[in-house]
C-alpha cells in the first residue's frame, strides 16, 4: 500500500514535469501557433545549465560551481529562453515550415554537442550528482517521493497560474489575434514578429525549467533523455488535451503518461524478454497513428473546452 | 437563337451562406461581346469565377451551347470549351512565354501543340520574339496578351476575362481591346468584366450591370452607355470611391 | 593535406542531393515540408533488402557485376522497391496528407508528417530491429585515382547512377508535359486549375517520383554505408539543408546544394573529427536563414 502510494507519488511527479514542458508548448503552438520539432533539444539545454552549475566539482568536465538549486532553475529559463529566442528570431520572419526545420536542426545539434563536448556534459555518461531537493528524506522514500511531488506540483502550479495570466493579458489577446487573423498579423509588420519570438522563447523558457526540474528529480542526466521520441510524446500529449487550453494540456499529458507507462508495464510483465525491444517499438508507432488520427477526426484534443478556428 | 452561355439565376460565394453572387442570370449569344459593369462589392468578379467552377455554386444553371456545366471541376472547363483568364497572376511567371502556352496546350492532342503555338505566336509577334523569356519578364500589356493568347490555344467556344485592363497604360488597354475585337470577328464569344466601362461599352455588343450579386440591367452596349439610370447608378458608385 | 575528404563528399553529397529532390518537390508542390521524407529512403532500402532476399531464396547465389559487391538481383530489387516506396508514398498522402491538406493549414499536414515520420521508424525498427544490415558483406579494395585519393568501384557506381537520376528528373521537368505542369502548379495552384491542369495527376506525379528517388537514395546509402532503421532521419537534416540552400522547388539547386553540405560534412569530419560531422548541415541551414532564405536559386520567399 505504502509502495502503491509512493509509486503513485512518482508517476505523478513525473508526468507533472511532462505537463510542464506540455504548457510551454501550448504557449508556442496552442497559443500562437508555432510549431516546435526541437522541444526535447530545449528541454536538454535547459537540464544541462542548471546540472553543470549546480553540481559538485567533476574531474573530467567543467563544473564545481555549485550554485543553489533554485539558482540553476533560473539559469536554465534564461539559457533555453535565448536559445529559442535566437531560433525564432531566425526564422520567423520566414514561412512557418522554416521554424520547424530549424527547431528539429537545434535538437539534432543539442543532441551532439551532449553527446560530444564531453568536457562540458560529460559526453554519453551524462552528468551525475545533480543535487536533489529534500536529499536528506532520501532514507524514508515515500516521504521523499511526496516532498518531490510537492515540489514539482508548485512548480506545475506558478507556470500553469502564470501562462494563464499571460493568454488573458492583452500580450495574449494580440497573441490569438496574430494567429486567427492573417490580416491583424500584417497590419502588425514588425512588431508582430517580435511578439511570436517573444512567445517561442518564454515557451522555450517553460521547457528549459522542465528540464531542470526533470534532471534534479532525478538526480542524473545523460544524452539520451532528450531523443527525438520525446519531442514526439510531448505532442501527443498536448494533442490529446487539446492545443489552445493549458488544462487540456495538463490532462492530455496524464492520459498519454499513464496510457504510455500501462503500456510499457504492460509489455515488460507479458511480453519475453527479447521482443521487449520491439515491443517498445510498436508503443512508438501506436502513439505516432494515435497523433495521425487525432490530427484526422478531432484536431481539437479532447480536453480543450474551447474550440479553436 | 439559343445562347452559346447561358447563366440562370446563379448563387455562389466562398462559405455557405454568405452568398456574393445572388441569383444573377446572363447570357452571351454566338460572336458576341457581352460586358458585364458594375460598383466594387457587386459581385462580378466572383460571378464569372463562378461561371468558372472557381467559386462555390449553391443554386442555379450553367449552360455551355446547351450543355449543363454548372460546377464542373475548373480544370475540366477549358475541356468543355470555356476558356477563363483571370485579373491578376495569369501567367506562369517563371515557365517560359513558349511554355506558358505548351502547358495550357496539354488539353489538346499532343500533334496538335505546337501547330497552335505558331498560329498564336502569328497572332500576336510581340509574344513570338520573346517565347524564350521568362513570362515573369514581360511587360503588363504583354502579359496580358500572353494571358489571352494562353486561353486561346486551346480553341474554347466562350473566352471570359476579368478586367483585361486593370493596371494597364491606356495604350495598352487599346491594345487589348483591339485585339479582343479582332478575336470576336473570328468566331470566339467573349464575356467580359470590366471596371473601365467607357472602354468595354465601346467593344461590347451587349452589357450587363450588376448590383448585390444580381443583374439590374441588360442591353445594348452603346445605348447602356447613354442610359441615364445606369450612368446614376454606375457614375454614382465612381462619385462615391 | 590528405584530398580523400573531397571524393568522400562528392558520394555522400549526391545521395543528399537526390533525397532533396524529393524534399524540394513536395515543399514547391504540396506546400509542405515532409518530416517523413527521410523514413520513405529507409522502407526503400528495407524493401530492397527484402526483395533482394526474396530473389536469393528463389535463385541461389547471383555473381556480382564487374567489380562491383552486388549483382543484377540488387538491381531488380531496387528498381521493384521504388516502385513500391512511390506506392507507398501515394497511399500515405491518399491516408493522411490529402485529408488534411483539404483542411487547408499546412503547418497541420507537418505535424502530421512528423507523427507518421515516428511511425514509420518505429516500424521499420519493430519488424527489422535496430540491428544493420548489409546487401553484401563483400569487401571491397579501394582504387587509387590519384592525388592521394581512393574510390570503390561501388562508389564509382553510385555516383554515376545518381547523375543519370539527376539528369533524368532534370529532362523530366523540362522537357515533359507533366514536368511543366508540375512547374507551374508549384508557381500558381489556382491558375494551374484554370489551364486545365488536373491537380490530383500532378500530386500523384510528386508523391511517385518523390517516393521512388527517396529509395533510390536509401538504396544506395544501403550500398555504400549500411541499412538501419534510424538512416532516413539521420539524412533528414541534411537533407532540408540542401532544399533550402539550393532554393525551394530548384531541382538542380537541391543537387548542388547537396554536394556543397556533402563536402562541408567531409570537410568537418577532416578538419574537427567525425563526431561532429552532422553539426555542418545545421550550421549552413543557419547562414542561409539569416543570409539569403531564398537560397542559391530560389526566386523569392512564398
Amino acid at each position: 500500500m505504502i509502495d502503491l502510494l509512493g509509486y503513485a507519488a512518482f508517476f505523478l511527479s513525473t508526468a507533472l514535469i511532462l505537463g510542464i514542458i506540455t504548457l510551454g508548448l501550448n504557449l508556442q503552438w496552442g497559443l500562437t501557433g508555432l510549431f516546435n520539432v526541437g522541444i526535447a533539444g530545449f528541454v536538454a539545454i535547459g537540464a544541462y545549465t542548471s546540472a553543470i552549475l549546480t553540481t559538485p566539482e567533476a574531474a573530467e568536465r567543467v563544473g564545481g560551481f555549485g550554485w543553489p538549486i533554485l539558482a540553476g532553475w533560473v539559469a536554465a529559463m534564461a539559457i533555453t529562453g535565448l536559445a529559442a529566442g535566437l531560433t525564432g528570431f531566425a526564422t520567423l520572419r520566414l514561412k512557418s515550415d522554416y521554424l520547424a526545420i530549424t527547431t528539429f536542426g537545434v535538437a539534432v545539434v543539442v543532441q551532439l554537442v551532449t553527446l560530444n563536448a564531453q568536457g562540458l556534459t560529460g559526453g554519453p555518461f551524462g552528468v551525475a550528482f545533480i543535487p536533489r531537493p529534500f536529499a536528506s528524506l532520501a532514507e524514508t522514500p515515500v516521504a521523499f517521493n511526496f516532498a518531490n511531488l510537492a515540489v514539482v506540483a508548485a512548480v506545475t502550479l506558478v507556470v500553469y497560474l502564470a501562462l494563464e495570466h499571460l493568454s488573458r493579458s492583452p500580450w495574449g489577446r494580440v497573441l490569438r489575434a496574430l494567429r486567427e487573423d492573417e490580416r491583424a498579423a500584417i497590419s502588425l509588420g514588425k512588431s508582430a514578429k517580435s511578439y511570436r519570438i517573444q512567445a517561442f522563447a518564454i515557451g522555450g523558457a517553460v521547457m528549459g525549467l522542465a528540464g531542470a526540474v526533470q534532471a534534479h528529480f532525478i538526480g542524473f542526466i545523460a544524452p539520451n533523455n532528450y531523443l527525438p521520441t520525446l519531442t514526439f510524446q510531448i505532442w501527443a500529449m498536448l494533442m490529446v488535451g487539446g492545443a489552445g487550453s493549458n488544462r487540456g494540456a495538463l490532462l492530455g499529458t496524464i492520459v498519454v503518461w499513464a496510457i504510455w507507462v500501462g503500456a510499457g508495464a504492460f509489455s515488460s510483465a507479458l511480453v519475453p524478454t527479447d521482443w521487449q525491444a520491439r515491443t517498445a517499438a510498436l508503443q512508438i508507432v501506436a502513439i505516432g497513428v494515435m497523433l495521425c488520427v487525432i490530427l484526422l477526426v478531432r484536431p481539437n484534443g479532447f480536453f480543450g473546452g474551447r474550440r479553436r478556428k | 437563337m439559343t445562347p452559346i452561355l447561358d447563366v440562370r439565376g446563379l448563387v455562389a460565394g466562398y462559405e455557405p451562406g454568405l452568398n456574393i453572387v445572388r441569383g444573377a442570370s446572363i447570357h452571351a449569344n454566338e460572336a458576341e461581346i457581352v460586358v458585364v459593369l458594375g460598383p466594387n462589392g457587386a459581385g462580378k468578379s466572383s460571378l464569372i469565377k463562378a461561371i468558372a467552377g472557381l467559386v462555390p455554386v449553391s443554386a442555379g444553371q450553367v449552360l455551355l451551347d446547351g450543355q449543363d456545366i454548372t460546377a464542373t471541376p475548373a480544370h475540366l472547363m477549358v475541356r468543355k470549351g470555356l476558356a477563363f483568364v483571370p485579373q491578376t497572376e495569369n501567367i506562369f511567371p517563371l515557365l517560359t512565354v513558349e511554355e506558358n502556352l505548351r502547358v495550357a496546350g496539354g488539353v489538346l492532342a499532343r500533334s496538335e501543340v505546337s501547330p497552335r503555338i505558331d498560329e498564336m505566336f502569328s497572332m500576336f509577334p510581340d509574344l513570338a520574339r520573346q517565347r524564350r523569356l521568362a513570362a515573369g519578364s514581360l511587360s503588363g500589356g504583354q502579359r496580358q496578351m500572353l494571358a489571352v493568347a494562353r486561353a486561346l490555344i486551346v480553341r474554347p467556344r466562350v473566352l471570359m476575362l476579368d478586367e483585361p485592363s486593370a493596371g494597364l497604360s491606356p495604350k495598352f488597354v487599346e491594345m487589348v481591346f483591339a485585339q479582343l475585337s479582332q478575336i470576336r470577328r473570328a468566331g470566339l464569344t467573349i464575356v467580359l468584366v470590366e471596371q473601365n466601362a467607357k472602354a468595354a461599352l465601346a467593344i461590347g455588343d451587349r452589357a450587363y450591370v450588376l448590383v448585390e450579386g444580381r443583374e439590374a440591367h441588360e442591353g445594348v452596349a452603346r445605348s447602356l452607355w447613354d442610359d441615364p439610370v445606369v450612368a446614376e447608378l454606375y457614375l454614382g458608385h465612381r462619385r462615391a470611391s | 593535406m590528405n584530398l580523400q575528404f573531397i571524393a568522400d563528399g562528392l558520394i555522400s553529397g549526391s545521395l543528399i542531393g537526390l533525397g532533396a529532390i524529393g524534399v524540394t518537390l513536395t515543399y514547391s508542390i504540396l506546400r509542405f515540408s515532409n518530416f517523413a521524407h527521410g523514413d520513405l529512403m529507409a522502407w526503400g532500402a528495407y524493401a530492397a533488402l527484402t526483395v533482394l532476399g526474396a530473389i536469393s531464396a528463389l535463385l541461389g547465389t547471383v555473381a556480382p557485376i564487374g567489380m562491383l559487391s552486388f549483382g543484377w538481383p540488387l538491381v531488380v530489387a531496387a528498381l521493384v522497391a521504388m516502385a513500391l516506396v512511390g506506392g507507398m508514398a501515394l497511399l500515405l498522402d491518399w491516408v493522411l496528407f490529402a485529408r488534411l491538406r483539404a483542411k487547408g493549414q499546412s503547418i497541420i499536414v507537418v505535424m502530421a508528417s512528423f507523427g507518421a515520420s515516428m511511425a514509420l521508424r518505429s516500424l521499420l525498427e519493430f519488424s527489422f530491429t535496430s540491428k544493420p544490415e548489409y546487401f553484401s558483406r563483400a569487401i571491397q579494395m579501394a582504387l587509387p585515382v590519384g592525388f592521394g585519393i581512393r574510390v570503390t568501384p561501388d562508389q564509382v557506381a553510385m555516383l554515376l547512377v545518381t547523375l543519370v537520376l539527376v539528369t533524368s528528373m532534370h529532362l523530366f521537368m523540362s522537357r515533359s508535359q507533366t514536368g511543366r505542369e508540375m512547374r507551374a502548379y508549384s508557381q500558381n495552384p489556382a491558375l494551374a486549375r484554370v489551364v486545365g491542369i488536373d491537380v490530383a495527376r500532378i500530386v500523384r506525379a510528386t508523391w511517385l517520383i518523390g517516393g521512388a528517388l527517396a529509395c533510390a537514395a536509401g538504396i544506395m546509402v544501403g550500398v555504400l554505408v549500411q541499412i538501419r532503421p534510424l538512416m532516413g532521419l539521420d539524412m533528414l537534416l541534411p537533407m532540408f539543408a540542401a532544399a533550402i540552400l539550393g532554393g525551394i522547388g530548384s531541382i538542380p539547386g537541391a543537387v548542388l546544394a547537396g554536394l556543397i553540405i556533402g563536402l562541408s560534412e567531409a570537410a568537418a569530419v577532416q578538419l574537427i573529427g567525425a563526431e561532429w560531422r552532422a553539426g555542418a548541415a545545421f550550421v549552413i541551414l543557419m547562414a542561409v536563414l539569416l543570409i539569403r532564405p531564398a537560397g542559391l536559386f530560389g526566386v523569392s520567399e512564398r
